[in-house]
């Protein structure tokens, strides 16, 4: 069994889990409440990973940060080497290819959320910001866990982009799925076996805490 | 009873002295405050009612403080209004003031941040949160004040309407009743300037809403401040209002004293929304100014055409009107009455009897078809059924002369 | 009112048989087994080193026979295991000889096909403009800063991978450059990390300098076969082939002279050939 690769991509998952937080809360927040009319080309966007197979995407991280782009140079310019084969580059990609499983149940979370209880802290003196965190947060809990578990799962399950980004190398860019694919490769099936069996114990136990904590959390009007 | 007033001219909305019997105050007094308007309302507004249907919003009014009741049917706008003064609806054009404060003013360009407004909303569902305790949904509003008084204004608004001791439970334990007085005091516990309740009561048995309000009425009777309360339900509008405005698609078409608007409801729409279940067609055949009362012929043109005696107004004869008479205001006998002051005693015959929780509806054929409302008890102990010869009694003033709504013809 | 009720009927009856109808074609399509392979085509399977020299011999082959080529390209690793797994193989051009070997002994090869048809070359690639001097500094070229990233297919499994790293040693330069190595799954990424301009050197096949794409990205230099032990390529026919005539067929072109300056042509030595075949 390969621990290096484990910590690794439990590493990946996690940053990726939490970054897609902090970009997802912004984004579906805007996603839910504006009235903008070419709001939909937004929620387009961030559901393209969906239909985008992961080697479209990786391949297009490539193209972009390589250093035939400009982007790849400014960015090469600025960090002294390119996105692909380093940690940073899997966390970008992670966290484009797994955008739609934040956004989406954040989504869900805040428009389910009843608008009377908004205007409510709203009239109550709250700033948006503040009704944000003590009103729309505390009653999107589950959309929150799901978002975690989902973006986490799918994370540490990711292949495609790695494979085309990461350079397989050890402890930077060789995750658990990688390490699965290389043993395949080299027909060493009994090491992949137990591999594997690691990968999917760990995704089902992440997703069995989740749902389990979301069964208990708050009920969103406990009187209806 | 009240005499119904069918005055022409119009009653002001800061008739409280007609409504305290008309006493001659001594000019320095504590009410004085009321004269002033406390909110001046004026706004034009688009709106899709709940039915989806494209209304427009053209309301102007100004308000003392104490209660003025919002009266109309759903769709009229009511929530609209008060989404306006709360910041929560934008109107296209318009001013709305709180004692001289502009919170909006489409010329001068203000439009004060909902959460800068100082209004206090109790909404229809009351929206209080699910995941605070009734604590820290009272203390939600309160913020920029130190501990000290943030505990004592708790302390106090919790005391003042009795739900203390449910503090630390979350709205889901509460009971309907609780839930309301907890949305009350989370929107007074930060003293606004004034205080819009959208049908906080409806879902509340008539006891439960009757201690409610009278500790709303205790509470704002130190602090003065406008309430607009929108009901539709007319035994609120007595119970409560000092005033009541009664809406209709986005328009104000009736305004003054309860008793004044709903009690004599001089517009059709108004006498439906207040309850009124009979309303004919009618035409003035006389006018006996020695008398105090007109002649009017019931469905004229019709050989079944009766007469009965209304107040004396100022309209001509031959004039066609409406007549409108509360089921409740009519009296029912088996026997041909006799030495009554009222004028009108009709012979009929009963055709159906309805019961409906506590009251039976009764419908009565004297060439026009009347509805009157009596007890169970008072059903059986004359024996009634369909098919009884039986005489109604009408009081001239329980005939109200009604005019159609101005505004209809505008939609 | 009843008229109106058929007259809507029958299209929407019309509807929900045409429903069914076209779901079961639907199924049908895919559950039904794809039509027996046309006779005379060929299934091959091979590394990915290969890709050009075997376009150049299949174009050929067909042209000579008028027989039908298939061509797949994956990681010798990738194929073998499909091989196992009773992929519909005819000859399988493998990148080493351990692959071939292996499914020798599992019995799933046409007894006494092996055969080595070649020898693959090392080169390192680089981008166009790049400074790097190989031919006055060889491999330590390699050690200039302007190299962040060296990519090398995978060692584990890739036979170039474990050339590259070979020859490193050879100069005794691995351990050195060992953090800026990355890996590819195949000498095709690998080299398609310079293209991209993630990498600064590639240690690639030979055979895929002949791609347009690549030769007017970049330059390469052939590392001196002294310096690893030679990748030699063997070939087997797959013991399940329908094909074993035609397969034999190709392989025998191959083997000819035509076909051992085609291979190389695309930067592969080729061996005396074998007596007795």
């Amino acid at each position: 069994m390969n621990w290096q690769a484990l910590a690794l991509t439990l590493r990946l998952s996690l940053i990726t889990a939490g970054s897609l937080l902090v970009i997802g809360l912004p984004l579906a927040y805007w996603v839910a409440f504006s009235r903008r009319r070419w709001k939909f080309l937004l929620q387009t966007a961030t559901s393209m990973p969906l239909v985008m197979p992961p080697t479209v995407l990786g391949f297009y991280i490539l193209i972009a940060f390589g250093s035939s782009s400009p982007l790849g140079r400014l960015y090469q310019r600025w960090t002294g080497h390119t996105l692909a084969f380093t940690f940073t580059g899997l966390v970008v990609g992670s966290i484009l290819y797994s955008l739609p499983f934040a956004v989406q149940p954040l989504v869900n979370a805040f428009v389910s959320i009843d608008p009377r209880l908004i205007d409510a802290s709203r009239v109550l003196g709250a700033s948006r910001l503040r009704t944000f965190f003590r009103v729309i947060l505390p009653l999107s809990a589950s959309g929150i866990a799901t978002t975690i578990a989902l973006t986490f799962a799918h994370t540490f399950g990711e292949f495609g982009v790695v494979l085309m980004v990461g350079g397989d190398i050890p402890g930077v860019t060789r995750t658990i799925s990688i390490d699965v694919f290389d043993l395949v490769e080299a027909g060493r099936y009994g090491q992949a076996n137990i591999t594997s069996l690691v990968l999917l114990a760990v995704s089902f136990t992440v997703l069995a805490l989740v749902y389990w904590w979301n069964r208990r959390a708050w009920p969103r009007t406990p009187w209806a | 009873m009240e005499p119904a007033r069918l005055a022409a001219h119009p009653v002001g909305l800061t008739g409280r002295e007609t409504a305290s019997g008309g006493t001659p105050k001594p000019m320095p007094q504590p009410d004085n405050t009321e004269e002033r308007a406390a909110l001046d309302f004026f706004a034009r507004k688009r709106y899709v009612n709940r039915t989806g249907e494209a209304f427009s919003l053209d309301i102007r009014f100004a308000v003392p403080s104490g209660i003025t009741i919002l009266f109309g049917a759903s769709g009229a706008g009511k929530t609209t209004l008060l989404g306006c003064i709360a910041g929560l609806a934008k109107p296209e054009e318009g001013r709305i003031a709180v004692d001289s404060r502009v919170l909006f003013d489409s010329v001068a360009g203000i439009d004060v941040d909902v959460s800068r407004r100082s209004v206090g909303y109790v909404f229809q569902d009351l929206a209080l949160f699910p995941h605070l305790s009734v604590e820290r949904n009272v203390r939600y509003g309160l913020r920029g004040l130190d501990e000290a008084e943030r505990e004592r204004r708790i302390g106090e608004v919790l005391e003042s309407f009795r739900i203390a001791p449910l503090r630390k439970r979350l709205p889901g334990d509460l009971s309907g009743g609780e839930r309301q007085r907890v949305a009350l005091a989370r929107s007074l516990v930060t003293r606004p300037a004034v205080l819009l309740l959208d049908e906080p009561l409806s879902a509340l048995d008539p006891p439960t809403k009757a201690r409610i309000l009278d500790d709303l009425r205790a509470w704002n009777r130190a602090r003065r401040i406008p309430i607009l309360y929108v009901t539709h339900s007319r035994e609120e509008v007595f119970a409560l209002g000092d005033r009541v405005l009664v809406l209709e698609r986005g328009r104000v078409i009736a305004q003054g004293l309860p008793q004044d608007v709903l009690g004599a409801p001089r517009q059709e729409t108004v006498a439906q929304l207040a309850g009124f279940e009979n309303l004919f067609d009618a035409r003035i055949t006389a006018v006996h100014d020695d008398l105090g009362t007109m002649t009017c012929r019931l469905a004229p043109g019709s050989p079944a055409a009766i007469d009965i005696e209304v107040p004396l107004a100022r309209i001509e004869r031959s004039s066609a009107v409406r007549i409108g008479i509360s089921a409740g205001d009519i009296l029912l006998a088996t026997e041909e009455p006799r030495g009554l002051s009222a004028r009108n005693v009709l012979r009929g015959t009963l055709t159906t009897l309805e019961e409906r929780d506590f009251k039976v509806l009764v419908r009565v054929d004297c060439g026009v078809s009347f509805a009157v409302l009596l007890t169970p008890g008072a059903c059986r102990s004359l024996e009634l059924a369909p098919g009884c010869k039986v005489w109604l009694v009408l009081k001239t003033h329980s005939c109200h002369l009604l005019r159609p709504t101005d505004d209809a013809a505008s939609f | 009112m009843k008229k109106g009720r058929e007259i809507h009927g029958r299209p929407r009856r019309l509807r929900l048989t045409a429903l069914p109808a076209a779901l079961a074609a639907v199924l049908l399509l895919v559950l039904l087994p794809a039509p027996a392979r046309a006779s005379g085509q060929l299934t091959i399977a091979a590394a990915a080193d290969l890709q050009y020299a075997m376009h150049a011999l299949i174009v050929k082959f067909e042209r000579q026979t008028g027989a039908h080529v298939r061509l797949v390209l994956g990681s010798s690793g990738n194929i073998t295991t499909q091989i196992e797994h009773g992929a519909p193989y005819d000859l399988f051009f493998s990148a080493d000889v351990e692959h071939p070997e292996i499914l020798k002994r599992e019995k799933l090869i046409v007894p006494g096909s092996l055969r080595r048809y070649a020898v693959g070359r090392l080169v390192v690639y680089v981008p166009k403009g790049s400074k790097l001097d190989f031919a006055r500094e060889g491999l330590a070229a390699l050690t200039d800063p302007s190299v962040q990233k060296i990519a090398i297919a995978n060692p584990r499994f890739a036979p170039y991978g474990r050339a590259a790293v070979a020859a490193l040693r050879h100069v005794g330069l691995y351990e050195r450059l060992r953090p800026l190595i990355v890996l590819g799954e195949d000498v095709s990424q690998t080299t398609q990390f310079v293209v991209s301009g993630n990498a600064q050197a590639a240690l690639t096949a030979l055979s895929l300098m002949f791609a347009p794409g690549t030769r007017s990205r970049g330059n390469y230099w052939i590392v001196p076969a002294a310096d690893y032990p030679p990748i030699e390529q063997a070939v087997v026919i797959v013991g399940r082939s329908t094909e074993k005539p035609l397969a034999q067929a190709f392989l025998h072109f191959a083997a000819s002279s035509e076909g051992r300056s085609i291979f190389r042509d695309y930067g592969f030595t080729v061996p005396a050939p074998e007596k007795g075949q």
